[in-house]
């Protein structure tokens, strides 16, 4: 076939490589990740630790300072190490961060909810969004488990991925935005002590 | 047996017109849902219409519409598909219909999509471009400003009240009493509404503006003072109760001075606050609510496009999804009945007459159905008619070959030819005596036309009578020279003629000869015997006065009789008168054997009839003899002399036949004149009312010399035979009613 050199498919073909790469780009550069993701046992309860990175791009900040109640959910999973998938999972917590801006105010109130109940709330002035972004991003031996001593000697891990709301694509497909789960090291309970 | 069970009970539930109304009922319901909820939309706050959830919840209604409606087209387009592939009839007609259906309800409610999404998306993006932003923007900076502001002072006084009250030693009472004092002193000084003086978080001393209206002191809270300690200094915004204002409160922190004697080691904390005017600071958070009310908004835009997106997405799904399934189903009302005529004409066109449509329709198509059915039924009780008809057919055919082997049998073994011939002059049939009789082989005659087959001068003579074969031909003689014998034959042609509709056409002839040769051999054997007893006789007759005038002569010679001159003059006469009545008969006989043949001319038969009749009025007193022509009747080929003296023979018998009082009529008309081919028969009557002739005699009446009168040379019928035979006619006699004869005369027109 040949083509004129005014046929629209050339121009389309290449236009649309280029929307699906800006899709691509845009996730590219927002996409957060956890790092720092460590777990500690501490009697029967796992103690997690973890930061969040790239979090706070432009848009999250938006929302935040806009007043909207704005969340960061962490969800950890307590895995068997285990080959199946199915035979895995051994339990599941949330932990969500959400803040909302009073502008009159000028403050952000912080409340922290594991597994939905309320464990802490503060309130962070507005000159001090480091604060904000400290609070919603970093965790420091957080008790997310308890761990109960299962009759086989299995090892163990931590699963952690973060939500950080939504978005939608072509302004209609409404997309969650995560971040890759990650796993903590594998890890055995210590011996009970006689 | 099982599958069938389900398939009819699906059948049955899909009939089932509580369901469709059902089905309509939810269709209704989730319209009203959907109406309400776009209505409902306006009225919600934006932080529930782009709620995460309610995004996720309306995509995946959206999700399972789309799937619905895919899965409703994609099916009746895959049935269609697969029906087309089979080639079942109104296949063809109904992916039209469907295709035509659905493409009238997918194709504008697509394109409304299309403009009212791109509609909204502006609209929406219009929204968030006018200029209300900036003015909202500007307005909360200087609502901000002017909190900072009175913020920024109430930390400075703060600050100053700090440095002069960090001096006092709170440990003592007289201080305390001064700090007091100096505290009231220093809020009017400074101008605040609100002064307290904190160790650390301990509370310590406070004061309020009374004139500014806070009737309760205020109380920072413990955070607040933390952050103080923690930071140096910090700022808050109270609201007062009961919508009194806002107190805008700046706390400083500082280290016990040192000239105060065994200082403490909390850090003395003063707060200063202002106490803003309710209109003031309900315009000033207005200002600021209505920014952050627009910023929220404006993050969520895209969910609110989103939602608006999906909500309408849903509303088109619904309608695309209802209407594809109105118009699968307006199809399916036109479409299956078209296919069960379909397939009931292609069962009826293979022999199922029993087949009926079976479509439950109401409108013109059931009409249609409901005649197609009475079509069938027609058609079925019709063929079993014709079944009936062809059984009888079959056994008439079967009788008729019977018929026909016997007929055949029949001809083969009768002794007269039989010859049929079709309408054309094709030869159909021609039996063993014909072509025994004619003297040819089968292959020759049969399926050759007449003219062919008889080709040759003298069977041309057959040929020629079968062609004027139309009407009925008498019985005529026929002489033919076979194979170098003389025959005679008598043959008569008779025309077979359809019944029914096509009555009176002319289906073809049949030709039957009879040999009459010997016959005729026989009866002229006879006849001469007849003649020659009767010549003897008549001979004999006149013989006797001869010889007894001659004898009566001798003896009077003998004897000298004087009388003799006069006996011989006597014996002379009579032998003179015998030998006249002797050479009468001779020339009699002459002339019937020289009898000429017949030369036609025109001739006007009732004038013919009139010269005759003439003759004989009034020639026996008491007979009356009348007649003429009845009807029209043209001038007729005949020869018009002999036809006159066998008119002329006949009346002579029937006046001597005829005593007074008694009557001779003679009429004459034409028969069959005006038939197809021009030909028909001069038909002549002579009745009398005479003393009849015997059955016996009448066999031998037209023989030459035959007569019942006793006298005469009974030639006079036999010359009317010859004559008539002449004129291929034909003469026969019958009894008149009550007394009498009747001659009939038949001779053709032609």
């Amino acid at each position: 076939m040949v083509l004129d050199s005014h046929h629209p498919m050339r121009a389309t073909v290449p236009l649309l490589c280029l929307f699906f790469l800006f899709l691509l780009a845009e996730d590219a550069w927002a996409a957060a990740e956890i790092s720092d993701f460590r777990v500690m046992v501490d009697g029967d309860r796992a103690l997690i630790s973890l930061k969040l990175e790239h979090a706070f791009n432009s848009r999250f900040w938006e929302r935040v300072d806009s007043g909207l109640p704005t969340s960061i959910l962490y969800r950890f999973q307590l895995e068997k190490d285990r080959k199946r998938w199915y035979d895995r999972q051994l339990k599941e917590t949330t932990y969500e961060v959400v803040a909302t801006y009073d502008a009159v105010e000028r403050q952000y109130t912080v409340n922290c909810k594991l597994d939905g109940k309320l464990v802490e709330s503060r309130t962070v002035h507005d000159h001090d969004q480091q604060a904000l972004a400290g609070a919603m991003t970093r965790l420091e031996a957080l008790p997310v488990f308890t761990l109960d001593r299962p009759p086989e000697p299995w090892r163990l891990l931590i699963k952690a991925r973060a939500e950080l709301g939504s978005k939608t694509v072509l302004s209609l497909v409404p997309v969650l935005i995560t971040t890759e789960w990650v796993e903590s090291r594998k890890f055995r309970l210590p011996a009970r002590e006689p | 047996m099982r599958r069938l069970d389900l398939r009819g009970t699906l059948h049955r539930h899909r009939k089932d017109p509580r369901l469709t109304v059902g089905g309509l009922g939810l269709l209704l319901l989730l319209f009203t849902a959907g109406f309400y909820l776009v209505q409902r939309n306006r009225d919600l706050p934006s932080y529930l219409v782009t709620n995460r959830v309610l995004l996720f919840v309306l995509w995946y209604i959206n999700v399972v519409l789309i799937l619905a409606v895919l899965f409703v087209l994609l099916r009746n387009l895959f049935k269609l598909l697969i029906e087309r592939r089979h080639r079942i009839l109104g296949s063809t007609f109904k992916f039209k219909l469907v295709g035509t259906y659905v493409g009238l309800s997918l194709i504008p409610v697509l394109l409304l999509f299309a403009i009212a999404t791109e509609l909204l998306q502006g609209s929406v993006e219009r929204w968030f471009n006018t200029p209300l932003k900036p003015v909202l923007s500007q307005g909360s900076t200087v609502a901000q400003a002017l909190y900072d502001r009175i913020e920024g002072t109430d930390l400075r006084e703060a600050g100053r009240a700090l440095a002069e009250l960090r001096r006092f030693d709170l440990q003592k009472a007289e201080e305390r009493a001064r700090l007091g004092k100096r505290l009231q002193e220093l809020q009017r000084e400074l101008g605040l509404d609100f002064l307290a003086v904190y160790e650390g978080t301990d509370f310590v001393q406070a004061v309020v503006d009374p004139r500014a209206g806070i009737e309760s002191l205020p109380e920072p809270g413990h955070d607040f003072l933390e952050e103080i300690l923690r930071r140096g200094q910090a700022l808050r915004r109270e609201e007062r109760p009961a919508g009194r204002g806002r107190l805008l409160m700046a706390g400083i922190a500082a280290p016990r001075s040192s000239t105060a004697a065994d200082a403490p080691a909390e850090p003395l904390v003063v707060v200063a606050g202002s106490l803003l005017a309710p209109a003031l600071s309900d315009a000033s958070e207005a200002l600021i609510q209505r920014f952050q009310s627009f910023r929220q908004l404006e993050v969520q835009k895209d969910d609110l496009k989103a939602s608006h997106l999906l909500i309408f997405l849903m509303v088109t799904l619904l309608i695309l999804l209802a209407s594809s399934w109105v118009g699968l189903y307006l199809a399916r009302r036109v479409t299956v009945p078209i296919q069960a005529l379909a397939e009931g004409t292609r069962r009826i066109s293979s022999g199922d007459l029993a087949h009926r449509v079976v479509v439950d329709a109401d409108d013109e198509l059931g009409v249609l159905v409901r005649s197609f059915n009475q079509m069938t039924e027609e058609l079925g009780s019709n063929k079993e008619l014709l079944e009936h008809s062809n059984r009888e057919l079959t056994a008439t055919n079967a009788r008729l070959a019977e018929e026909r082997a016997l007929l055949a049998a029949v001809l083969e073994n009768v002794a007269a030819g039989v010859v049929s011939t079709d309408a054309a002059g094709r030869i159909l049939t021609c039996n063993g005596a014909a072509l025994k009789i004619l003297r040819q082989r089968e292959e020759e005659v049969i399926g050759r036309r007449v003219e062919e087959a008889w080709a040759d001068p003298e069977r041309g003579k057959l040929a020629a009578l079968l062609a004027e074969g139309s009407i009925a031909v008498g019985s005529r003689e026929v002489h033919l020279v076979l194979g170098g014998e003389w025959k005679t034959f008598d043959a008569k042609v008779t025309p077979m003629r359809g019944g029914g509709e096509g009555a009176g056409a002319l289906l073809g002839r049949v030709l039957v000869i009879e040999d009459l040769t010997a016959l005729i051999k026989a009866q002229q054997l006879a006849a001469w015997n007849e003649a020659a007893r009767r010549i003897a006789h008549e001979i004999k007759n006149p013989l006797t006065p001869i010889r007894l005038g001659a004898e009566r002569l001798l003896r009077k010679a003998e004897q000298g009789d004087a009388d003799l001159p006069r006996a011989i003059a006597d014996a002379v006469e009579i032998i003179v008168r015998e030998v006249g009545t002797i050479q009468q008969m001779v020339d009699e006989f002459s002339r019937f054997a020289r009898m000429p043949r017949p030369r036609p001319t025109a001739v006007d038969v009732g004038r013919l009839l009139d010269e005759t009749l003439h003759l004989y009025r009034n020639l026996k007193p008491g007979v009356e003899v009348s007649g003429g022509v009845t009807g029209p009747l043209p001038e007729v080929q005949l020869d018009g002399e002999q036809i006159k003296r066998v008119l002329i023979n006949l009346l002579d018998n029937a006046v001597e036949a005829t005593d007074a009082p008694g009557r001779i009529t003679v009429s004459a008309h034409a028969d069959g004149a005006d038939g197809a081919d021009g030909a028909g028969q001069l038909e002549i009557q002579v009745k009398d009312t005479g003393r009849g002739i015997p059955p016996e005699s009448k066999e031998k009446l037209f023989l030459p010399y035959f007569s019942t009168k006793g006298r005469g040379t009974g030639l006079g019928l036999a010359i009317v035979h010859r004559i008539v035979s002449d004129h291929h006619g034909s003469v026969r006699v019958e009894d008149n009613v009550p007394t009498g004869s009747v001659f009939t005369l038949e001779l053709p027109l032609g």
